[in-house]
């Protein structure tokens, strides 16, 4: 089992959990087991595509994903997996 | 409504006013109970885009992930973002927007002349289409 943290505004839908823990043997798979879970994380996570939305960074442990191989990057029990936005802005 | 108590209040202004005339960035930690919000931390972050920073901000993500861990070892939560506008106002602009996300609260502070002026506190909808003011205590 991974453990996936819950960011504080998600948490409202994932029955106030600040962490989940889900089987998988990849990302994607975890992710999809936590939305299954809490299906109303899905829209906040995914979008209608059914793709990661543009500004939601997954990291396991210290690595962001879109640097290993996304979706399919492997998982070990005892992972961490945490759901990081983008942020960024400006005046203009 | 989302309350900043003084002591991270005054570290986001000197941040905004330390860094202008580039537009600053950082998290604010603290505690909710639905919508009512209470910020006790301000955590400057480094504005990490490459061009021209007097319009322009971005927060790496792996700088955020330190502050979700920051958030958890001391019992806190991430609140929202706060970043400054210089010489323009406290307005939650189309690159805002654009580039936000819909989970946190976004304080903007404008400084004009190198001090602070204003403030105010977006909430960007879930389609990242609208924002709508906070109502913002300091």
């Amino acid at each position: 089992m991974a453990k996936i943290l819950i960011p504080t505004p998600l948490r409202q839908y994932a029955e106030k959990n600040n962490s989940v823990e889900v089987s998988g043997s990849t990302v994607g798979e975890a992710l999809a087991n936590l939305t299954t879970q809490f299906p109303d994380l899905r829209k906040n996570l995914y979008n209608d595509e059914g793709k990661l939305r543009s500004f939601v960074n997954v990291y396991v442990n210290d690595e962001d994903i879109r640097y290993l191989q996304k979706d399919a990057t492997a998982i070990a029990d005892g992972d961490t997996i945490s759901i990081v936005p983008s942020i960024a802005g400006g005046r203009s | 409504m989302i309350r900043v108590h003084p002591e991270p209040w005054a570290t986001m202004v000197a941040h905004a006013e330390a860094t202008y005339p580039n537009e600053c960035c950082g998290a604010m930690l603290g505690t909710a109970d639905g919508d009512d919000k209470t910020v006790t931390v301000a955590l400057p972050l480094e504005n990490a885009y490459t061009g021209a920073q007097e319009d322009r901000y971005e927060i790496r993500p792996e700088d955020l992930l330190r502050v979700e861990r920051e958030a958890r070892q001391r019992g806190l939560d991430v609140i929202g973002i706060f970043h400054s506008h210089p010489d323009c106002d406290a307005y939650f602009s189309k690159t805002d927007l654009e580039n936000s996300c819909p989970w946190y609260s976004f304080i903007v502070l404008s400084i004009q002349k190198g001090k602070f002026h204003h403030a105010n506190s977006w909430l960007p909808n879930a389609e990242q289409t609208k924002a709508e003011q906070e109502p913002l205590e300091y």
